[in-house]
């Protein structure tokens, strides 16, 4: 589904991605894991278009996603979240998520302006879609809610609106940036099951970055761990997590690591 | 040839007054990110307390001092009188707002701006103040080099731009308020960490800024032979121009900049039409802008996703 | 305080309470639907169009119209796409000399009008989107810079170009007559129908303004709004969202300029005769200063903003409409600065007190008094002559007395508690001092004054003006 290719990213001097493959097959969870500064999120903006990699390509099924602007990356079907959640702070929740629909609808300035019926018709259906994928949290994001500015909310509720608003652009791969951070526990179990549930019933493919062990572990069907933007290691969780290159990459030389 | 150089000297002399002003708007837009739209009617008020230094001290038909010491106290008043004004100006139109949203400060300045402007033309008439220049400083102070001539005027307009941009590199590179400056325009919050009053910094940086336009005030004032209320709008603008071209936020950009921009306009005036050199310059700009935004000596921002 | 737990959170918990809260006035006003608030504006202007015959009230409300056209374009690129562009006003001024050049003897061009109203509209479009293209690249900042300078450029090009020499030609060519203006512009006449009264451009403008605020209000709440929106809001996380920000930003401006553009024929016509500096950096400080106090990004803020922008120079021109307004003005700020009815009427004694003082001491020291008829400009000086003392030198007096003002109210800001309280009467007098003395005659200066005032407090106290809402940044 999504393969990234000998990806390198320079910035000056400063090599951040080397040689970088990573391959999802589609329906696949794969987390990205590894210390700070060690690329993950340098190659989430590469994939979404916001830096231009040195070299390599990114493809989403056969198209090559290298050369188009975020937009038109977003609009093949790749959608992602913030590590600092960037929100539309002024916006309502609801205007939050159906704000990302722009892609996907059509009504331009003079048929809105005119009110024509086919103008009306797709604004019904844009809320009628923002509302349920609320609804998808629960009853945490739902009613009166909908109209409060987005800066009223919580930051778990501010994280979850962030993933709403990314599924509103009906993405086919989903990257999320380290969705559970700053969560207590109870909140990064349910991040776990909306992750594992977004698979599920949706069928989006999912590249996760996150430091919260208990996550990744609970998620992925793969981990790949990057240290200095080089992959170190690739496998399943247990094999990642004990491998001797991460656990110095974590830990520093001579420690060793047990579950 | 000479056509050239008469041209190049004028251009020069412009410049520097226009560097002068441009170092106003970098120096602000160093420390606090904002376009201080108020800064030329700052220009326009030293020009003005120029002018009454000299009426203070007899004027120019009848000056009772020496005339090097009416304009070293023209120019002292000058300076000191728009600092003050540039420190007032902070404080209440911009200090409030340091939290605020992008928006509000130029809002804010621009209210300024038209209060300055507005209120000196209450206490200042729309009359155009004569600071008739040519009867108390002799042209034959002046010195030709061939055919090109230079009068005192000029000539003094033009040594003095360039003592003040030494000596406020020599401030800005040199002492601790100025390397205090220059971090703060680097990384605030960092500055704030290493223990910087920004406060007290910022104050002195609206100073200095304010201090040099009040000078180019006072030069206009005696290249241009009059001051007016008005006088501020097109060289702010210009100066504006300066600091965006050589880089928002470089001084040695300001000054690049002011120099770049004397000389264009007046070779534009020379050789192109007066009557489109206006035009000209900023088309110029415009396409300069578009091509290098950050200007000639300007850093591109980089922003974190 | 409600069932706080684990999970819930203090915004939910709060929500009843603040509903509650809100005061009675508030939420009678929210009460009523919107189409009624706006509704009653266009009722009043309607039934005005049919009553009234005043040529004076009729110019008014016609400028009026054009501001509000003006306010809503720069509305749209602003307050929702967040765009600062400064040359704003050149559309405006591009719209109007487009019309002139067609409509007169500058090139012996006379158009009919159905043909050159959507002409020059459509033209003025291509010009914005031709500006927009290179505009692209810059954000923030330096797109605010390049749009001056544009509008600099338009403005240096029109007095420039009344003096062309083609090097192929012995004279030299005059298009738009710089900075003498072009007289005689024919009238609006459409199909037969001659605009030669201020009411038929009334009611012109009146549909015009009623049709874009439909239109402008459905597309901010529907797709292309929320786009320009989160743009404005977070123009990179916007794209990653698939809102293809260049193009959003471009729609936005050259919308803005087409309003614009058109506004601009309409007053060549009325006007039937244009100048430049009308079309340069004074009138664009007032269009974003009415936009300002609005509230930018509300579509009611910029026509309030419009409404207060064009009906205070014209209050001001009457003296004794100025000088209600002011007064009115000056006791509701003291009457909100001092919270209690009993502190109010202390601050007014004093104020009295003050003035009767300053009688005594200026007598006392000899300086000459004013002859009531120099300076009593209506009803107002009226009532204070024999209160106030006015000076016979009163342009210095007066001067002295606007830096004392500015001085007191710089000291009130930075001042505590105790010392504002005192402060305040002394403010409150040398304000009518210099209202009566100086202000009352220089109408325009005075203006000017006030709205450079009202842009710093406004920023300083209410950034999001009337009607905007309290916006959250991060910088």
């Amino acid at each position: 589904m999504l393969k990234l290719s000998n990806i390198s990213m320079e910035f000056g001097a400063l090599k951040t991605l080397n040689d970088l493959s990573i391959e999802l097959k589609e329906k696949e969870i794969v987390s990205v894991i590894g210390p700070n500064g060690a690329g993950k999120t340098t190659l989430f903006n590469v994939i979404t278009g916001l830096y231009k990699p040195t070299s390599g390509s990114v493809k989403l099924g056969s198209q090559e996603m290298l050369g188009l602007s975020p937009a038109e990356i977003n609009r093949a079907g790749i959608a992602r979240t913030f590590q600092n959640v960037r929100l539309f702070l002024n916006m309502s929740v609801l205007e939050n998520v159906m704000s990302a629909t722009f892609g996907r609808t059509r009504s331009g300035l003079f048929s809105s302006a005119l009110g024509l019926k086919r103008s009306r018709k797709e604004e019904a259906e844009v809320k009628e879609k923002a509302q349920e994928l609320l609804k998808f949290f629960g009853t945490r994001l739902t009613g009166y809610r909908w109209d409060q500015p987005a800066f009223s909310l919580s930051y778990a509720n501010r994280r979850r609106l962030e993933i709403a608003r990314a599924l509103a652009t009906d993405p086919k791969v989903l990257l999320l940036d380290e969705p559970a951070a700053g969560m207590n526990p109870k909140e990064t179990q349910e991040i776990t099951e909306i992750v594992g549930s977004l698979r599920a019933e949706r069928g989006l493919t999912i590249l996760i970055i996150e430091h919260d062990m208990h996550v990744v572990e609970g998620v992925s069907d793969r981990v790949v761990a990057l240290d200095y933007g080089v992959k170190i290691a690739e496998g399943d969780f247990d094999h990642v997590a004990t491998h001797p290159d991460v656990v110095e990459a974590y830990l520093g030389k001579g420690s060793t690591a047990t579950k | 040839m000479d056509y050239l150089g008469q041209q190049l000297i004028n251009g020069l002399t412009l410049g520097g007054v226009y560097a002068l002003i441009a170092l106003g708007y970098t120096l602000v837009y160093g420390v606090l990110q904002i376009l201080n739209f108020a800064h030329g009617d700052v220009y326009m008020i030293g020009a003005f307390l120029g002018f009454f230094a000299m009426t203070w001290l007899g004027g120019p038909l009848a000056p009772t001092v020496p005339v090097a010491l009416m304009l070293l106290v023209m120019f002292l008043i000058a300076m000191m009188g728009t600092g003050l004004l540039g420190i007032v100006i902070e404080r209440f139109a911009y200090r409030p707002l340091r939290n605020s949203t992008r928006i509000a400060p130029l809002i804010s300045a621009l209210g300024v701006s038209i209060l300055l402007q507005n209120g000196a033309l209450l206490i200042f008439s729309p009359s155009i103040r004569s600071y008739d220049t040519s009867s108390y400083i002799p042209s034959t102070l002046g010195f030709s080099v061939g055919e090109l001539t230079i009068d005192s005027v000029r000539l003094g307009v033009l040594v003095l731009s360039a003592v003040l941009m030494i000596l406020l590199t020599k401030w800005v590179n040199g002492t601790q308020v100025g390397r205090a400056m220059r971090a703060i325009a680097y990384d605030k919050d960092a500055a704030v960490m290493m223990g910087i009053d920004v406060d007290r910094v910022i104050r002195w940086t609206f100073f200095v800024g304010a201090a040099l336009a009040g000078a180019a005030g006072v030069m206009n004032g005696l290249l241009l032979r009059g001051v007016s209320s008005g006088m501020g709008l097109i060289p702010g603008l210009k100066g504006f121009t300066a600091a965006v071209i050589g880089g928002i936020g470089s001084v040695p950009g300001a000054m690049l900049g002011g120099l770049l921009l004397g000389v264009i306009e007046s070779l534009a005036q020379g050789y192109l039409s007066t009557n489109f050199a206006d035009t000209i310059t900023f088309i110029l700009l415009i396409t300069f802008m578009l091509f290098r935004p950050n200007g000639i000596l300007g850093r591109p921002m980089m922003v974190k996703v | 305080m409600s069932n706080l737990g684990i999970g819930t959170d203090e915004w939910v918990a709060q929500h009843e309470e603040r509903l509650a809260s809100q005061s009675p006035l508030k939420k009678l006003f929210a009460r009523i639907p919107l189409w009624a608030k706006w509704g009653s504006f266009f009722l009043i202007a309607f039934l005005f169009g049919m009553l009234s015959d005043n040529q004076y009230l009729l110019r008014v409300g016609v400028n009026l119209a054009l501001f509000i056209m003006l306010s809503y374009g720069l509305n749209i690129v602003v307050g929702y796409a967040g765009i600062l562009d400064l040359g704003y006003v050149a559309f405006y001024g591009f719209g109007a000399y487009g019309y002139a050049l067609l409509s007169s003897e500058q090139l012996g061009q006379h158009w009919p009008t159905y043909v050159t109203v959507p002409f020059i509209t459509i033209l003025t479009a291509i010009l914005g989107y031709l500006i927009s293209l290179p505009s692209r690249r810059l954000f923030g900042d330096y797109l605010a810079i390049v749009t001056l300078f544009f509008g600099q450029v338009f403005v240096q090009l029109v007095l420039a170009s009344d003096n062309i020499t083609f090097p192929w030609a012995d004279d030299y060519v005059d298009i738009t007559a710089g900075s003498n203006g072009i007289p005689g512009l024919d009238t609006f006449n459409l199909f037969g129908y001659i605009f030669d009264d201020i009411k038929d451009y009334y009611w012109l403008l009146m549909v015009i303004v009623l049709v874009l605020t439909v239109a402008i209000h459905r597309v901010s709440a529907t797709r292309i709004g929320r786009a320009w929106r989160t743009v404005r809001e977070d123009a990179l996380v916007s794209e990653v969202m698939g809102v293809s920000v260049k193009r959003v930003k471009t729609l936005a401006f050259v919308a803005g300029a087409t309003i614009a553009g058109f506004a601009g024929t309409i007053f060549a016509g009325m006007q039937t005769s244009v100048f430049i500096n009308g079309f340069d950096l004074p009138l664009m400080v007032m269009i974003y200063a009415a936009i300002i106090l609005g509230g930018s990004g509300s579509l009611a803020g910029a026509l309030i903003g419009a409404i207060i922008m064009t009906i205070l120079p014209e209050l001001l021109r009457v003296p004794n409409y100025g000088a209600i307004l002011f007064f009115v003005a000056l006791l509701l700020t003291f009457f909100v600065l001092s919270k209690k009815f009993s502190r109010f009427l202390i601050y007014v004694v004093s104020i009295i007190l003050i003035g009767f003082a300053f009688q005594l001491a200026m007598k006392a020291i000899g300086v000459t008094q004013a002859n009531a008829e120099d300076w009593v400009v209506g009803f107002t000086g009226d009532l204070l002559k024999n209160w106030l003392f006015v000076p016979e030198n009163r342009i210095l007096w007066g001067n002295f007395a606007f830096i004392l003002l500015l001085s007191l109210i710089a000291f009130f800001s930075i001042a505590k508690p105790i010392w504002k309280h005192v402060l305040l009467p002394f403010i409150g007098f040398t304000a009518i001092f210099l209202w009566e003395v100086r202000l009352i005659a220089d109408v325009s200066t005075t203006r000017q004054l006030i709205i450079g005032a009202m842009l710093v407090v406004l920023m300083i106290l209410r950034p999001q003006g009337l009607f905007g809402q309290t916006r959250v940044e991060i910088l």
